[in-house]
């Protein structure tokens, strides 16, 4: 099933299937990618940053942003 | 055939290829140190650890600096021995010119001059003058950069930062922002200059604006937890809420992009002792260099304001304005003409005036207050005119003012509606 | 160059002797910090860049980084590497790789790496980018002699040969 990373739950796995135009470069050198293993590492409660899990190295992205990156989930 | 550079694919796509031939990871361990990484970003654990560091980090600050140095050492030193020594070998003596400006300017008391029993109220260039940057501010400015070094170092600051984009995005900022908080905690000099890495020039002029008025500096803190220990929470309470409620009003005016955090997280690591140390130096040094010059020369035109009387005029023309706005007397003037080259030194020429008794505690909670946002010290306002351009600096000073009559009055207004003022 | 808190500023102070601090947090260096190392008798001058994730920019801080390798053509690049996070460092050394400029990457946090059972076989991963590699720990100053005497064989390297060395690459199938 697909869903937006900003939708998924704590601790839940999926690989990154499309990120959205501009976004893929900003987001390219951290090594947040098309195909990657993807883990949400925490969610903050009201509207806050989400933080990301891809090849062991923790992310904060806006939760603005991670609407923009679609996951394949379960 | 391939175009350079390469797509974002391409180059993946390359990378892929060359780990699969030299890479290996073998089993994946999960660490102790990978569990705590990841507990002190969750809310539910990493806010009450969050609270808990500041908190270890304000008793670090308020015992280390306060009470062992400037309480237990340095007061009684500058108070028995320095001030009494120089009063007793001071050429001139209590009255003459040159003697109120270098040791003791004295104050009258039932219509008679008399001596000054601390190094605050005497406003000396030798007395005040060292105690102040030496004294107190040295201490507190060392115990701060020593936890932030060590914060930094560990590779705490990210995660805070993490924790706190949530409300700081509200107002227009990063999360990131809490680093030029943080830091200008300390002094607003650095503080101004961290805000270089915020992404667009709308998040630099809010967090530079916001610093610059509702962050006091390390040095204005230490020195304040010396005079008003008790009235602390109330001034951090409300400098916070000006902070957001004002942060809050310009991110809505000012027109710019606010774009989300990307920020990578990286693991915790053990500070090495070397780094630390340099940086303590480098940062304690700067400081040093900045503060005593401006210390001392502040010292010197205060002094010589009060000789020729010029304190008094706008003291009495001033006066009216300062009581009937923001509630404070007219003898508030002398801190705040001092409050334009250093606020610690400010806060020292107001610790004095305390000490003759004429002002309520509201009084004195307003003056602090206003000591803290009505103007950048003067080096903070010479570092925001290089850091912005002019249409921005003007912004900066027009909001400055703003915010300074805004709040002032409604503290004061606060005050007279819960009848304390 | 490198990302943030890869140790690169440990590596300027012991490659120079200069004065400068380190920081984990990242873009605190954002003012450069130049100094002057011993390179086969002479003096070179060392710049300490601005962490960087990559050469599109998304901050002032990634600005600066890009800004200032523009400015040095003809510089040398010492690429500092977190071996724990091999691709995405290895991208940004492409990154570098493809605007031309020689390169010398350090793997740093070698140790770091062995305890975490990553393995990296180091003469293929030289072999495959044609620059010199070399594992470093910037702690305790592990590889350096090595890193430095390598300085010297950096040269710019085509990355179709470095395509053709990785036995190929997907032409752009999917849009980029």
């Amino acid at each position: 099933m697909e869903k937006k990373l900003s939708e998924m739950d704590f601790d839940e796995e999926g690989t990154v299937k499309e990120i959205e135009g501009t976004l893929r470069k900003q987001v390219a050198g951290m090594g947040i990618r098309e195909g990657k293993n993807i883990r949400m590492a925490t969610k903050q409660p009201i509207k806050g940053p989400v933080v990301v899990e891809v090849d062991e190295s923790l992310t904060s992205l806006g939760l603005g942003v991670a609407e923009k990156i679609v996951v394949e989930v379960g | 055939m391939l175009k350079v550079p390469l797509s974002v694919d391409e180059r993946w796509n390359l990378i892929d290829r060359i780990s699969k031939q030299t890479v290996e990871f073998g089993a994946r361990k999960h660490t102790l140190k990978d569990a705590i990484a990841e507990l002190t970003v969750k809310p539910l654990t990493g806010i009450p650890v969050a609270i808990a560091v500041l908190y270890g980090f304000w008793s670090f600050f308020v015992d280390f600096a306060g009470t062992l140095f400037t309480d237990g050492f340095m007061v009684r030193l500058f108070d028995e021995h320095w001030l009494p020594w120089l009063q007793s070998v001071f050429p001139g003596g209590l009255g003459n010119p040159f003697y109120a400006l270098m040791v003791d300017a004295g104050h009258i008391e039932n219509g008679v001059l008399v001596a000054s029993d601390n190094c605050l109220e005497s406003f000396g260039v030798l007395t005040s003058g060292f105690f102040v940057p030496f004294g107190v501010v040295l201490w507190a400015v060392l115990a701060f950069y020593l936890m932030f070094a060590l914060l930094e170092d560990v590779g705490y600051l990210p995660r805070l930062a993490v924790l706190v984009d949530t409300v700081l995005h509200k107002i227009g900022l990063h999360g990131y922002a809490i680093v030029p908080t943080f830091l200008a905690l300390g002094c607003n000099i650095p503080g101004v200059t961290a805000t270089r890495p915020l992404e667009t020039r709308k998040q630099r002029f809010l967090m530079i604006t916001l610093l610059s008025v509702f962050v006091p500096c390390g040095a204005q803190i230490g020195i304040m937890q010396d005079l008003v220990p008790e009235l602390m929470g109330w001034i951090f309470l409300t400098l916070v809420i000006g902070y957001l409620g004002f942060g809050f009003i310009l991110n809505k005016i000012v027109p710019g992009k606010s774009p989300e955090i990307i920020m990578d997280v990286p693991p915790y690591r053990m500070p090495m002792m070397k780094n630390i140390v340099s940086k303590l130096w480098i940062r304690t040094s700067r400081f040093l260099l900045v503060a005593v010059p401006f210390v001392l020369l502040g010292c010197l035109i205060v002094g010589l304001m009060y000789l020729t009387g010029a304190m008094d005029w706008l003291a009495t023309v001033l006066g009216s304005f300062l009581m009937s706005w923001f509630g404070v007397p007219g003898e508030t003037v002398s801190p705040l003409i001092a409050g334009f080259l250093r606020k610690d030194l400010a806060v020292g020429v107001l610790g004095g005036l305390m000490e003759q008794g004429i002002m309520t505690t509201f009084q004195v909670f307003t003056s602090v207050v206003l000591l803290c946002i009505y103007f950048p010290c003067l080096a903070t306002f010479a570092l925001m005119l290089k850091e912005e351009n002019w249409k921005e600096f003007l912004g900066s000073i027009a909001s400055l003012v703003a915010m300074v009559l805004v709040y002032g009055g409604l503290i004061h207004l606060v005050g007279v509606m819960l009848g304390v003022a | 160059m490198g990302h943030p808190n890869v140790g690169k500023s440990v590596f300027f102070n012991r490659l120079t002797g200069a004065k400068v601090f380190e920081s984990n947090y990242p873009g605190t260096t954002v003012d450069f910090t130049k100094g002057w190392m011993h390179l086969g008798g002479e003096d070179v001058e060392l710049i300490d860049v601005p962490g960087a994730f990559s050469l599109e920019p998304k901050d002032l801080a990634e600005e600066v980084a890009v800004k200032m390798l523009e400015e040095n053509r003809d510089s040398v690049v010492i690429c500092v590497l977190d071996a724990t996070k091999v691709e995405r460092g290895l991208y940004l050394a492409l990154e570098i790789i493809e605007r031309g400029y020689p390169v010398v990457v350090a793997l740093n946090m070698w140790d770091v790496a062995e305890d975490k059972n990553i393995r990296i076989d180091v003469e293929k991963l030289e072999r495959i980018l044609g620059v010199p590699v070399v594992p470093t720990i910037a702690i305790s100053g592990e590889g350096f002699k090595e890193l430095v005497s390598k300085i010297k064989e950096a040269t710019p390297v085509k990355i179709e040969k470095i395509i053709e060395n990785a036995g190929g690459v997907e032409s752009a199938a999917v849009s980029g």
